[in-house]
C-alpha cells in the first residue's frame, strides 16, 4: 500500500472573490496619468484567466481604493460631526500627517529618528515668535516653520549616519529633552510659562472654537493630511525610496554599484524635517498658542504607540494606528485613566502577534497560509511522488502530472531489480548487452532531465583521471563537482555513476 | 594569473595550394601568441591508437603573432539601408507589422524600430519582459512607453501597429489577433482574447539617434567602449510584413494592413514584404521595401526564410504559395558569421602536400589548433580522400550531451567531458550546430566555418560518446593512409558540391570519410556521374548520403539543412517549413525525395548505437572468385576488426544495410555482416511504419552493418563497409589489423587501370556441391 492510496484526495476550486471587468480589446481605451508623471492613476492589469483563457482586467493594487473610501467618508461626514468630535478629528488629521512624515524617516530612511516632536515643536515656536514678536503675518507662518524644521533636520542628520540604531534613538530623545527645557528657560521667548500664546492664525479670531472655526480647522488640517501622504508618496515610491529600498536590504553591495544611500537617507530625513516643521507651524495656528507640552515624552509615546499599532514604514499603517489611538485617547475621555491601559494593551497585542502592525496582518496571514500549505503538501505528499489535485492546478502541462505517477511506478518496479548480481553485472561490462533487467534500470537513469545529470569530466593529460560531475541543465552555466573522488579508468566511472544513480532510486 | 583563451578559425576551411587562407583569431590574457604550422596525422588520444600525431611544417607565418580579444555578434537581426535617415527623427508616424513571438525573455525585445539602447534616443516597439507589446520612445534621457494591456502568446501570430503624433504627445498601441486554423499554436477553438486597442498621452518625444544606429527589425544598437556598436534586445519570433509610415493610419487602414492588404501610396515611408523576391532557388537575405524609398533590409547571421507567415493556409512550401511565406524567423542566439578581423593570412605554397593543416597557437599551457584543408591546385595522386566538410560543419560545436536529455538513451553512455569543452560552452558566442535548438526551442538549420569550432579540434572527442566524430576520426584514415604509404590528395565536399563529377574524375578511387551523412544535390550527382562513368568509391562509413543540404550560391561557408518527416533527427522543422532558403528545394532525407542512398553506393543508413563496436563477419559472397580477393590473408571465419578506438570493434556507432528493396544494386555481393549488436542500436526511424516491440539489435535482423561490392559501368566499383567505427579500427596494432588487410586489397586493386579483379568469374556456376 503506497502512502497516497491512504491520502484523501479533496477538492478544490473557487468563485472569483473580487469584481473584474471584461474589456473589448476592439474598441479604444485612453488611459490616464498621472499629471507631471508617468504613472497612471490606478494598476489594471490583464491576464488570460488560466482556467477559462478570458481575458480579465482586475486592479491589482487596490489601496488607492481603500484611501479614498476611507478619507473621502471622513470629508464627507465632518460637517455632520458634533463640536468636539470635529476637533478630535482635526487632532487625527495633523497627528496623523506628523506620523506619515515620521514613519518616513523611521521606514524609508531606516533612520530611528525620536526627535519628530523636537522638531515639530521647534519649528512651531520659531514660526510662532516670528509671528508674535516680528508681526510676521500667518501664511508665511508655514514657510518660516518649514525652513526651521529643515535646519534641524539638517543638524539632526549629521550624526544619524554615524551612530547606530538604539543611540541614536537615545540622542535624539536627549534631544528633545533639551529643546522643551531649553525653552522653558528662554525668558525672552516665552515669558509666560515657556508658551506663547494668541500666536495668528489662519482661523479668524472672531471664528476661534466657533463652528465654523472648528469646520474651518479641520478642513485645513485635511489638506495638511493630504499634503503629507502625498509627500510620503513622493518620496517612499520616486527615485529616492527606490534607491533606499534597494540598499537596505545589502548595504556594502549597493556602495559597490555606486548608489550613495548616506545621502539619500540624510535626503529623506531633511525633507520630511522640513514637513514636520510646516506641521509645528500649523500646530500653533491651529490652537493660536503653543507650550513646551508640545516636547513631551507622554505625547511622543503616544505618537509612537500610533506608528508601533499601525505599522512601521507604511502610510495606511501611520494612519490607521493614528484613527485608532486618537479614538480611544480624545474619543472615549469617559473611561479615564483606562484608556491609556487600553492603548498599552492594544500595542501590546499588535506586538505579540503581528510583524508589522495592524496593516502588516494581511502579509502575514498570506506568509502563515502559505506555511500551513508547504506542511500540508509535506505530509500529503512525496518527492517525486503522485501530484496531488491541490498540486496539479500549479502545473501548466498536464502531462507532467501523468509523467509523475509513472515515473513514481517506474521507479518502484525497478526497484525489485536492483540485486548485487545486477551490481555486478554492471561493473564487469558497463557498455554493450545488458540483461534485461539491467538494460530496463539504465535506459530509465540515461532519460532523465537534463538538470542534475551526471557526467563524467575526463582530467587534462591522459586517461587515468575521472571525477564525476552533474551538468546544469542551462546553457552556458557549468557542471558542478559531485564528489573529488578520482577514478582510475573510465570503467570505474561509469560503473561509479551507476551507483550514484541507483542510489538516487533507492532513496526515492 | 589571468585564464588565457585562445580561438580562432580560418577562412575558408578549405583553400587550394597556391590560394590564401586567413586566419581569424581571439585572444583574451595575452596580446602575442606563439603560431606555427602544422600537419595533422592523427587525433584521438587513445592509448589504443598512436596518439595525437602532428608534422611540423615550415612555413611563411610568423612565428609570433599580435592578437587581442575579437568580440561575436549573435542574434538574427535585419537592418535598414537608409542613407538618407528617413526613419530617423520621426515625430508623425504609425508602425506595424505581423508579428509571432515565439518566447518570452527577462529582457526586452525590439522587434522594430530605430533605438539607441545606451542614449535611450529613437523610437521602437517591441515586447517587454512581462510579455507585453510595447511602444517606446526616448529623448536622451528619458524613455517612456505605451503597453499593450493584453500579453502575447507565444507561437500565436498577431498583427501590432503603433503610432505617435509629437505635437500632441499622443501614443496608440493596437493589437489584433491573426490567428487562423493554419498558422499558430493553437487553433481558432481556444477562447483566448489577444485584441487591445489603447490610446495614451506619451511625456517624452522620441529624438534622432546618432549616425551609427540604424532601423532595425529584431535587434536594437547598443554601443559600449569595449565593443562598440553592436546589437542587443535581440527578439525571438517571425516579423512578416512590416512597415513604417509617416502619418496616423486610421482604425480602418490598420485594420486592413492586418488583413494583410497592402497599405495606402499616402505618407509610405517603407512596406517591407518578405515574400517579394522568391524564385523556385529559395531567396537570400535582403527583405524587399516594396515602399517607394526601396528601403530594404539586410538579414544578418541569417534570420530563416521560407518560414509560415501570418497568412498561410497549409501550402506545402513557399512555392506553392509565395505570398503565404512571408514569415522570418529570428533567433538571439544565431551565428552564422563571427566577421573577425583577420589577423594574419597565409598563402599555401605550391609545393606544400595535400593535407589537413592547423595553425598551432601557444600561450603559456593554452593552445589551440585552428584547423584547415588543403586541396592540391591540380590532381597528383591516383587516391582521393573526400573529407566530409558539409558534417563537420553540421556537427559544429554540438551541444547534445549538455542539452538534450535524450542524448543519454540514444548513445547508451554517460556523457564524458574535459575542462576544454567548459571553457567553451561558457561563452556562448560560438553559435549551434544543426543538432542543437535556438533559445526558443526551434531548431537550428545553419551552420557555418566563420566562427571557432570546438568540434575541428584534433584532439576532440564528442563528448556524448566520448569518442572522436567527423574530422577527428577521419584523421584515423589519414594516420593510416601515411602508414599504409599511399599516396593521396585530399578533396573535400565543398569541392564535389562546386565541381560535382570534375572534381572525382581525375581520381582512379575516391574514399569517403567516417560520416559523410550531409549531401547536396551537386554532390549526389556528381558521385553518381562519377561511378556511372567508371569511377570506383569506397564508401567506408556509416549514415552516408541523409540529408538533404545546400549552400547558397557564392556562400560555402554556410550549409543549411531542415530535419523533417523521417530519419534520426534532432528537430523537426514546423510543418510547411521544409524547403531550403538558399536552394528552394525540398530538405529532408534524400530517401524521402527519391535518392536513398542504397543507388548509389549500395548501402543505407539502419541504426545507430554508441556503446558497444562489433566485428564484421564474412558472409558466403565473399567466397566467390569475383570478389575473394578482396579477402586475400583473412581466414574463413576470422572475425574482421574486433578492434578499434570508436567502442572497441570495426562495425559499429552508426551502420549501413543492403536493401534491394531501396536500390541496391541487384548485383551487389554481401560480402560481411555484422552481428551482435545490443538493444541500444535500434532500427532507424524512417524504416519504423508501425511501431511494435523487438526492433533492437538482438531481435531484428535489420540491425547490423553491411559490407558489399559491385561493379559499375565503365570498369567502376563500389566496395562499401558500413560502419562509421571502420576507419577509427585502422590505427590499432600499429596500423596492421585485418580491417587494414581488407583496406589494402581493395585499394591496390582499385588504383589499377582496367579491369578489376575476379571481373571474369561471371559465368554461371556449374556445381558439385
Amino acid at each position: 500500500m503506497t502512502m497516497e492510496a491512504k491520502t484523501a484526495l479533496h477538492e478544490i476550486g473557487n468563485r472569483h472573490r473580487e469584481i473584474l471587468l471584461y474589456p473589448d480589446g476592439n474598441e479604444p481605451r485612453s488611459r490616464m496619468r498621472v499629471p507631471l508623471s508617468r504613472r497612471h492613476w490606478l494598476k489594471w492589469r490583464l491576464r488570460h484567466n488560466p482556467k477559462t483563457l478570458v481575458v480579465e482586467k482586475r486592479l491589482a493594487d487596490k489601496k488607492p481604493l481603500w484611501w479614498v473610501l476611507a478619507l473621502g467618508s471622513l470629508a464627507v461626514a465632518a460637517p455632520f460631526l458634533s463640536n468636539s468630535s470635529l476637533s478630535i478629528a482635526a487632532i487625527f488629521c495633523m497627528y496623523a500627517a506628523i506620523n506619515v512624515l515620521w514613519t518616513l524617516i523611521i521606514g524609508t530612511a531606516g533612520i530611528f529618528s525620536l526627535a519628530t516632536m523636537a522638531v515639530v515643536g521647534l519649528a512651531g515656536y520659531a514660526a510662532a515668535a516670528a509671528n508674535v514678536y516680528l508681526g510676521v503675518p500667518w501664511p508665511f507662518m508655514l514657510l518660516i516653520g518649514g525652513v526651521a524644521g529643515l535646519v534641524t533636520g539638517a543638524f539632526l542628520a549629521l550624526p544619524s549616519t554615524r551612530l547606530d540604531g538604539l543611540y541614536y534613538a537615545l540622542l535624539t530623545l536627549g534631544m528633545a529633552e533639551i529643546c522643551r527645557v531649553f525653552i522653558q528657560q528662554l525668558k525672552p521667548l516665552a515669558p509666560s510659562n515657556g508658551s506663547i500664546n494668541a500666536v495668528g492664525s489662519f482661523i479668524p479670531s472672531e471664528w476661534y472654537l466657533q463652528r465654523e472655526g472648528l469646520l474651518l480647522g479641520f478642513a485645513a488640517a485635511f489638506a495638511l493630511l493630504l499634503g503629507a501622504l502625498l509627500l510620503f508618496r513622493l518620496i517612499n515610491s520616486e527615485r529616492l525610496g527606490l534607491v533606499l529600498q534597494t540598499a537596505r536590504d545589502e548595504e556594502a553591495f549597493a556602495e559597490a554599484i555606486g548608489i550613495d544611500y548616506r545621502r539619500a537617507r540624510s535626503q529623506v530625513f531633511m525633507i520630511s524635517s522640513a514637513g514636520l516643521g510646516v506641521i509645528g507651524s500649523f500646530y500653533a495656528m491651529y490652537y493660536s498658542s503653543i507650550s513646551p507640552a508640545v516636547f513631551s515624552l507622554d505625547q511622543l509615546l503616544l505618537l509612537f504607540a500610533m506608528i508601533v499599532i499601525g505599522g512601521i514604514g507604511r502610510a495606511d499603517g501611520a494612519v490607521l494606528g493614528t484613527a485608532i489611538v486618537i479614538l480611544i485617547d480624545k474619543g472615549m475621555l469617559d473611561l479615564g485613566p483606562a484608556r491609556i491601559l487600553l492603548i498599552a494593551v492594544i500595542m501590546m497585542v499588535v506586538t505579540l502577534f503581528a510583524h508589522n502592525g495592524l496593516v502588516g496582518i494581511r502579509e502575514q496571514f498570506r506568509n502563515f497560509r502559505n506555511r500551513k500549505k508547504s506542511e500540508a503538501r509535506a505530509r500529503r505528499t512525496e518527492k517525486g511522488g503522485e501530484v496531488m489535485p491541490e498540486e496539479a492546478i500549479e502545473i501548466a502541462d498536464k502531462q507532467e502530472v501523468y509523467f509523475r505517477r509513472f515515473n513514481k511506478r517506474l521507479r518502484e518496479e525497478l526497484k525489485l531489480l536492483i540485486t548485487p548480481d545486477l551490481l555486478e553485472e554492471h561493473r564487469q561490462k558497463p557498455l554493450g548487452r545488458h540483461s534485461d533487467g539491467l538494460s530496463r534500470v539504465l535506459n530509465y537513469f540515461r532519460r532523465g532531465e537534463m538538470a542534475d545529470k551526471y557526467a563524467i569530466m575526463r582530467q587534462p593529460d591522459g586517461f587515468n583521471r575521472y571525477k564525476i560531475v552533474a551538468l546544469s541543465g542551462e546553457r552556458g552555466a557549468p557542471p558542478r563537482l559531485v564528489d573529488d573522488r578520482i577514478y582510475e579508468t573510465i570503467e570505474e566511472a561509469y560503473h561509479a555513476v551507476f551507483l550514484l544513480r541507483v542510489n538516487d532510486l533507492l532513496e526515492s | 594569473m589571468t585564464t588565457i583563451r585562445i580561438f580562432g578559425y580560418s577562412d575558408p576551411l578549405c583553400v587550394k595550394t597556391g590560394e590564401t587562407v586567413d586566419f581569424k583569431l581571439s585572444v583574451e590574457g595575452a596580446s602575442k601568441v606563439d603560431a606555427s604550422l602544422s600537419r595533422l596525422l592523427h587525433g584521438d588520444e587513445n592509448p589504443v591508437g598512436p596518439g595525437f600525431v602532428e608534422e611540423a611544417v615550415k612555413s611563411s607565418i610568423p612565428a609570433t603573432l599580435e592578437v587581442k580579444r575579437q568580440f561575436t555578434q549573435i542574434g538574427s537581426f535585419a537592418v535598414a539601408r537608409d542613407p538618407d535617415r528617413m526613419l530617423d527623427g520621426l515625430e508623425d508616424f504609425t508602425i506595424f507589422a505581423h508579428v509571432c513571438p515565439t518566447l518570452i525573455k527577462a529582457e526586452r525585445q525590439h522587434v522594430m524600430g530605430q533605438w539607441c539602447v545606451d542614449e535611450n534616443k529613437g523610437y521602437a516597439l517591441g515586447i517587454d519582459p512581462d510579455g507585453h507589446f510595447s511602444f517606446w520612445v526616448g529623448d536622451g534621457k528619458v524613455v517612456d512607453q505605451i503597453v499593450a494591456e493584453t500579453p502575447v502568446l507565444p507561437r500565436c501570430w498577431v498583427f501590432v501597429a503603433a503610432g505617435y503624433r509629437k505635437s500632441t504627445g499622443q501614443a496608440w498601441l493596437r493589437v489584433i489577433d491573426c490567428v487562423n486554423s493554419w498558422n499558430s499554436r493553437f487553433s481558432t477553438v481556444v477562447p483566448f482574447q489577444m485584441n487591445c486597442w489603447l490610446k495614451e498621452k506619451l511625456r517624452v518625444a522620441p529624438v534622432r539617434t546618432h549616425e551609427h544606429v540604424r532601423f532595425m527589425l529584431a535587434g536594437a544598437s547598443e554601443t559600449n567602449a569595449a565593443r562598440g556598436p553592436h546589437t542587443t534586445l535581440l527578439y525571438n519570433g517571425k516579423i512578416d510584413r512590416a512597415g513604417v509610415c509617416s502619418r496616423q493610419l486610421k482604425p480602418a487602414e490598420v485594420e486592413s494592413l492586418a488583413r494583410g492588404e497592402r497599405p495606402a501610396t499616402e505618407g509610405l515611408i517603407a512596406y517591407w514584404d518578405p515574400t517579394e523576391g522568391y524564385t523556385d532557388a529559395g531567396i537570400g537575405d535582403v527583405i524587399v521595401d516594396t515602399g517607394p524609398n526601396g528601403l530594404h533590409l539586410d538579414g544578418v547571421n541569417r534570420p530563416v526564410r521560407c518560414m509560415t507567415g501570418f497568412n498561410w493556409r497549409g501550402s506545402d512550401s513557399f512555392r506553392l504559395a509565395p505570398h503565404e511565406y512571408g514569415g522570418v524567423h529570428y533567433h538571439d542566439d544565431a551565428l552564422t558569421d563571427s566577421k573577425w578581423e583577420t589577423t594574419c593570412s597565409f598563402k599555401v605554397p605550391l609545393d606544400l602536400r595535400s593535407g589537413v593543416y592547423a595553425l598551432k597557437l601557444t600561450s603559456g599551457s593554452t593552445s589551440d589548433h585552428v584547423v584547415f584543408i588543403v586541396r592540391p591546385n591540380k590532381p597528383r595522386a591516383k587516391i582521393a580522400f573526400l573529407l566530409p566538410t558539409f558534417t563537420y560543419l553540421a556537427y559544429a560545436n554540438e551541444h547534445l550531451a549538455y542539452e538534450a536529455p535524450i542524448a543519454q538513451a540514444i548513445t547508451a553512455h554517460t556523457p564524458v567531458i574535459v575542462p576544454e569543452d567548459l571553457e567553451y560552452k561558457k561563452l556562448e558566442e560560438f553559435g549551434l550546430s544543426t543538432y542543437d535548438h535556438h533559445t526558443d526551442g526551434a531548431g537550428c538549420c545553419y551552420s557555418s566555418w566563420r566562427r571557432p569550432i570546438i568540434s575541428l579540434r584534433p584532439r576532440y572527442r564528442m563528448p556524448a560518446m566520448n569518442f572522436p566524430w567527423a574530422l577527428p576520426a577521419d584523421l584515423s584514415l589519414i594516420w593510416w593512409l601515411e602508414h599504409a604509404g599511399y599516396d593521396y590528395d585530399i578533396i573535400t565536399d565543398h569541392d564535389l558540391h562546386a565541381e560535382g563529377k570534375a572534381a572525382l574524375e581525375p581520381y582512379k578511387v575516391v574514399m569517403n570519410g567516417t560520416h559523410p551523412e550531409y549531401y547536396s544535390e551537386e554532390m549526389m550527382d556528381g558521385t553518381e556521374q562519377y561511378l556511372a562513368a567508371g569511377g570506383r568509391v569506397m564508401y567506408i562509413g556509416g549514415n552516408g548520403y541523409y540529408w538533404v543540404t545546400g549552400l547558397r550560391e557564392g556562400e560555402p561557408h554556410c550549409i543549411e539543412v531542415r530535419k523533417l518527416d523521417a530519419g534520426s533527427r534532432a528537430w523537426q522543422a514546423e510543418p510547411g517549413e521544409g524547403y531550403l532558403a538558399c536552394t528552394g528545394e525540398r530538405s529532408g532525407l534524400w530517401r524521402s525525395r527519391g535518392r536513398a542512398p542504397q543507388k548509389i553506393v549500395g548501402l543505407g543508413f539502419t541504426t545507430e548505437g554508441m556503446d558497444e563496436s562489433q566485428a564484421f563477419e564474412r558472409m558466403p559472397d565473399s567466397f566467390h572468385k569475383r570478389v575473394s580477393w578482396i579477402f586475400k590473408g583473412i581466414g574463413e571465419r576470422e572475425p574482421i576488426g574486433d578492434f578499434g578506438l570508436a567502442a572497441g570493434g570495426a562495425a559499429g556507432v552508426e551502420l549501413d544495410r543492403y536493401e534491394l528493396g531501396l536500390g541496391t544494386p541487384p548485383h551487389t555481393m554481401l560480402l560481411a555482416s555484422s552481428w551482435g549488436h545490443s538493444d541500444n542500436y535500434p532500427l532507424v526511424s524512417e524504416e519504423v511504419t508501425y511501431a511494435f516491440p523487438g526492433r533492437g539489435g538482438t531481435q531484428d535482423a535489420q540491425v547490423r552493418g553491411d559490407m558489399i561490392y559491385f561493379t559499375t559501368p565503365n570498369n567502376g566499383a563500389v566496395f562499401a563497409a558500413g560502419s562509421i567505427a571502420w576507419s577509427q579500427a585502422l590505427p590499432c596494432n600499429g596500423g596492421e589489423n585485418n580491417v587494414a588487410v581488407v583496406m589494402r586489397n581493395v585499394l591496390d586493386a582499385f588504383t589499377k587501370e582496367g579491369k578489376l579483379p575476379g571481373s571474369q568469374f561471371v559465368g554461371d556456376e556449374k556445381l558439385w556441391r
